[in-house]
């Protein structure tokens, strides 16, 4: 691992959040202040709980496009649980995302057990869990949750919204794990040289299994905080979801095949994302344009940081 | 190879046999319905009191130029294209209004909560709206008018107390009856009929299939329903679904409905191409320019629509009103500029007037 | 059924030629075998399953598919890949469609789409090989902007009153819908193109193994570009069977169409993991998956399970191949 690299790419994606930070400032007065920046934190939890997952299961050479699916199958269960079967919506939440994290470790499962390549699993229990969702809500939305429970997506705790205390005790967490423990050295080493990891006795098919299965609880953790930020419940939520996951994690660093990343990158991703989103946004730029550009920062970003990375040998 | 034959075997299994009478089409939503009257007598409208909300501090805008933003449900498909020209021509027509469409590239809730979002923070003075869910987007409009933002609906409605007012382009049972009995018509009253819709989760489309049965069998008891297929806003995957349905029933089938103005055309040349014009009817919601092939060359003889850049001019001048505070709860009328005195209804609602059944003699007069 | 399924599991046995194409092509077996479990099943439920009408709907209304998935498995076979595809079909429809009502010739307007998405994909290619980003990074990026721009530079509106010659998809040659000639013939001169030539050969050596390309003078990096190159001209003839079905052309990105697209590849056989899989495999899965959508349909599964039993489907042929390689291994 080279983290000498590692650090360029981070520090080279930092100064181009704070150069938008500073230009978007330029562009509208309403873009940096406290309760702007604090409500774009609101709206980037979901896919910043998934794309810190991500980050992990993109370290070890993997991806997982289910995300989304699972993201809509947990919200659906959250609404029937407690609406159609009649459980306290606390436990509902909780069955919800415990089956949620259980669609996680079966996508582990296929993947480990099966030898189905992570692409391949992940885009067929795609199209199964959001199969499973749309059936079992039969396309109806549940409503009408008791006020408590938008706590968790529409309000504040000591003057920052809810969820978003939860993205950054996971960021926080999920980066001491990654950088810091023997957990996260075999997270890289698998994506570095899978053959190598297994050969050296590191628990490959342990690790991987516990990856998914983490991505799954991850994406269903963001699907109980989303319907909470939206009230309702929809099989077609989060739809969409693991490609903006992907990309915060791809412009974060993290190399797609494997062997290295941070979470603090694809953190400082989700938030250059997000201020661009919003920042374009209040300058007066319309949606179409907007996401022409985050493609365009997507391609150059990583362009640039392969530039300045002159040992560009890898790949 | 044995889990495909197992299920294959379940796939049968699950197979639930077409129709039993009682059970809701697929397709419609569980709320509860109110049918039209077969003959079309106007049902005797109960006075509801304001439900409504009401914006926070909104400060005085009367005669002021205010900015508003319009936000449909996505921006690139014809329909909303229409609206926006409407609200663009009012905003032009008024002088004192500065319009913006911007919208999802896709009909998803998060991305339009998100723009909604963005918008409040930049300041606009008023919102215009198409919501892609009622419930899910209400928490983003209470934010506005508690911003003492002005906040209008047009064509899918939010939660009352979400918004002030809501521009409602005809009543749902209104196009069900409009629907049923163009199809009454043109395949008689024992005809079995299918749907075609973009997916069951749009609540429009599902308000508007559950009225549809309960007009249907209210009033035309003896159609059939086979089935409804989804074909999400694709109009190559409409085509390929509505041909399915054609090579499933064969005779049995004399009837499409498309529930979209993607569906709707892509419906008409699967008929077409299938070579069963005359033999089976469609009958959708669309937008004369897409229908106007199939209308003109009869295999398609009524479309039922509103005009959508109607409703766009209307919820500019609704918005403008609110505004200037001439249209207050409580009031029973309001003025939409050429469009005159549109009647308040429903408690915080705007009608816009009966849907539009475009046929070949009319449908050229239109462009949008 | 279960006897039909043993059976042509258990004929390659009984010649070695057979046992060759066994090996060879196992995924496109099972695929193929699923196609005609189907068709059996499916066909005794109700007959017009198989009446010419369906056959095609499922064959040339989603020939499209199966030619952009052409394309598609080249680019994973050489280990890379395009999310982008979807996006660019849109692109290419509205510049076919916008050429055609504008009253260029038809074959300028059917020859624009091939080579605009040359160009287009010869430049991610570019930024792939030589820029060294990952395809996938390249190809979320391009997918942004093609959808973006698209919604800018059209607004929306429909393409209508196409020329009645422009309808390509709607012809038919010797009463065979053009769209399933294109896909059959396009396929059959990949496949052929792919085996025996050396250029197609070296795809699979540098999706298998790139350090061995190299070493044996593969120009890795030209060669990936001009496979992303045909790629686009695939996207292109594609394209031309996608927006000359209707007489409407939708100026908007089709919903998941990448997806779809790369599902057929994967699904078809071509390994993610580059240096393995056939064209023939991914026409096959695309046919696969045309079928099982009309299949559910006719055999009434509930409209609400439809897209469950897709996923479960699709699973379980992706399991089934697993366990076919473990069965050989």
């Amino acid at each position: 691992m080279k983290l000498k690299s590692l650090i360029r790419h981070e520090t080279f994606l930092a100064l181009m959040l704070v150069t938008a930070l500073i230009v978007l400032a330029f562009q509208s007065d309403r873009f940096f202040t406290v309760s702007n920046l604090l409500n774009q934190g609101r709206l980037m939890t979901e896919v910043g709980l998934i794309a810190i997952a991500m980050t992990f299961v993109i370290a070890t050479g993997g991806i997982d496009l289910s995300v989304g699916s699972i993201l809509g199958l947990v919200a659906i269960l959250t609404g029937v649980f407690w609406n159609n079967i009649g459980l306290p919506l606390p436990f509902a939440a909780i069955a919800a995302i415990f089956v949620g994290t259980m669609a996680g470790f079966g996508n582990g499962i296929i993947i480990t057990r099966f030898g189905v390549p992570p692409l391949i699993a992940t885009l067929a229990t795609l199209a199964l869990y959001r199969g499973l969702a749309e059936g079992i809500s039969q396309a109806r939305s549940v409503r009408g949750y008791p006020d408590w429970f938008y706590v968790l997506g529409q309000r504040d705790v000591l003057g920052v919204p809810t969820q978003l205390w939860i993205l950054m005790a996971v960021a926080v967490i999920a980066s001491v794990i990654l950088a810091y423990t023997t957990w996260g050295r075999t997270v890289y080493a698998i994506g570095s040289n899978e053959v190598a990891s297994r050969f050296s006795g590191l628990s490959v098919e342990k690790t991987k299994l516990a990856l998914y299965t983490l991505s799954g609880f991850a994406a269903s953790v963001a699907a109980v905080i989303f319907v909470s930020r939206v009230s309702t419940t929809r099989s077609d939520m989060g739809s969409g979801i693991e490609l903006d996951a992907i990309t915060a994690v791809v412009l974060g660093g993290t190399s797609i095949y494997g062997g290295r990343g941070t979470v603090l990158g694809t953190v400082i991703g989700l938030c250059l994302i997000q201020a661009l989103k919003n920042g374009l946004s209040l300058a007066g730029v319309k949606g179409d344009g907007t996401i022409m550009l985050i493609g365009a920062v997507l391609i150059l970003a990583i362009l640039a940081s392969n530039i300045f990375e002159r040992s560009g040998t890898r790949n | 190879m044995r889990n495909t034959v197992l299920t294959a075997i379940l796939a049968l299994s699950l197979s639930t046999s077409a129709s039993y009478a009682q059970s809701p089409w697929t397709g419609a939503d569980d709320l509860p319905t109110n049918p039209l009257a077969c003959d079309g007598t106007p049902a005797a409208a109960a006075s509801m009191p304001y439900d409504g909300g009401v914006p926070t501090n909104a400060p005085d805008r009367k005669g002021k130029t205010i900015k508003v933003v319009d936000v449909p449900k996505l921006v690139g498909i014809g329909y909303f294209n229409a609206t926006s020209k409407g609200i663009a021509d009012a905003a032009a027509e008024m002088g004192n209004m500065e319009a913006k469409t911007d919208g999802p590239s896709k009909a998803n809730i998060d991305d339009q909560i998100t723009l909604i979002d963005n918008y409040i923070t930049s300041g606009v003075d008023g919102i215009l709206f198409a919501a892609n869910d009622p419930v899910a987007i209400a928490p983003v409009l209470k934010k506005a008018l508690a911003a003492g933002i002005n906040v209008v609906g047009y064509d899918a409605n939010s939660e009352p107390d979400a918004r002030q007012w809501f521009v409602n382009q005809a009543q749902f049972n209104g196009i069900a009856k409009a629907m049923v009995d163009s199809m009454a018509a043109e395949v008689g009253e024992d005809g079995a009929f299918a749907i075609v819709t973009s997916t069951f989760t749009t609540p429009n489309q599902a308000r508007w299939i559950a009225e549809m049965q309960a007009y249907q069998s209210k009033c035309h008891p003896n159609m059939k329903w086979l089935e409804t297929v989804e074909a999400q806003e694709d109009n190559i995957l409409s085509f390929n679904q509505a041909n399915t349905l054609i090579n499933k029933y064969g005779d049995e089938l004399k009837g499409i409905f498309g529930m979209t103005s993607v569906a709707t055309p892509a419906a008409a040349d699967a008929v077409t191409q299938a070579k069963q014009c005359g033999n089976i009817a469609v009958v959708g919601l669309a937008t004369p320019n897409a229908m106007k092939p199939y209308v003109n060359d009869g295999c398609v003889k009524s479309v039922v629509l509103w005009n959508p850049v109607d409703l766009g001019y209307a919820a500019a001048y609704v918005l403008r009103a609110v505004a200037d505070g001439t249209l207050e709860p409580g009031a029973t009328s309001v003025n939409a500029g050429k469009l005159g005195d549109l009647s308040v209804i429903n408690g915080s609602e705007i009608l816009l007037g009966a849907p539009t059944v475009f046929t070949k003699d009319n449908i050229n007069d239109f462009d949008f | 059924m279960t006897v039909n399924q043993a059976s042509i599991g258990a004929t390659p046995s009984r010649s070695g030629f057979l046992r060759r194409i066994a090996v060879e092509y196992g995924q496109e077996l099972i695929v193929f075998s699923a196609i005609i479990a189907l068709f059996i099943v499916v066909s005794i439920v109700n007959p017009r399953f198989i009446s010419a009408n369906n056959l095609t709907t499922i064959f040339a209304g989603n020939a499209y598919i199966a030619v952009a998935a052409i394309g598609m498995s080249m680019v994973i076979i050489t280990g890379h890949i395009d999310v982008s595809v979807g996006a660019l079909i849109g692109v290419l429809a509205t510049i076919s469609g916008s050429l055609a009502v504008a009253g260029y010739p038809i074959w300028f307007a059917w020859l624009a789409p091939v080579l605009v998405g040359m160009a287009i994909n010869s430049f991610i290619g570019i930024l792939v090989a030589y820029a060294r980003i990952p395809s996938i990074v390249v190809t979320l990026g391009a997918m942004s902007i093609l959808r973006g721009g698209l919604i800018s530079v059209t607004g929306g509106d429909w393409i209508t009153d196409l020329p009645s010659g422009f309808m390509i998809a709607q012809k038919r040659f010797f009463d065979i819908p053009a769209p399933l000639i294109f896909m059959v013939v396009l396929t059959v001169l990949a496949a052929l193109w792919m085996r025996h030539t050396p250029f197609g050969r070296s795809l699979y050596a540098i999706g298998g193994n790139k350090e061995a390309a190299l070493a044996t003078g593969i120009p890795i990096a030209r060669r990936t570009v001009m496979v992303f190159a045909i790629h686009g001209a695939f996207a292109g003839l594609a394209t031309i069977l996608f927006a000359t079905q209707l007489q409407v052309i939708q100026s908007t990105v089709p919903p998941n169409l990448e997806l779809t697209i790369i599902t057929a590849s994967v699904i078809g056989g071509v390994s993610i993991l580059g240096g393995t899989g056939t064209v023939i495999g991914s026409t096959m899965a695309a046919i696969l998956f045309a079928t099982i959508g009309s299949a559910l349909i006719f055999v009434n599964v509930s409209a609400y399970w439809l897209r469950a039993v897709i996923g479960l489907l699709i699973l379980a042929t992706v399991l089934a191949d697993m366990w076919r390689r473990r069965a050989k291994s």
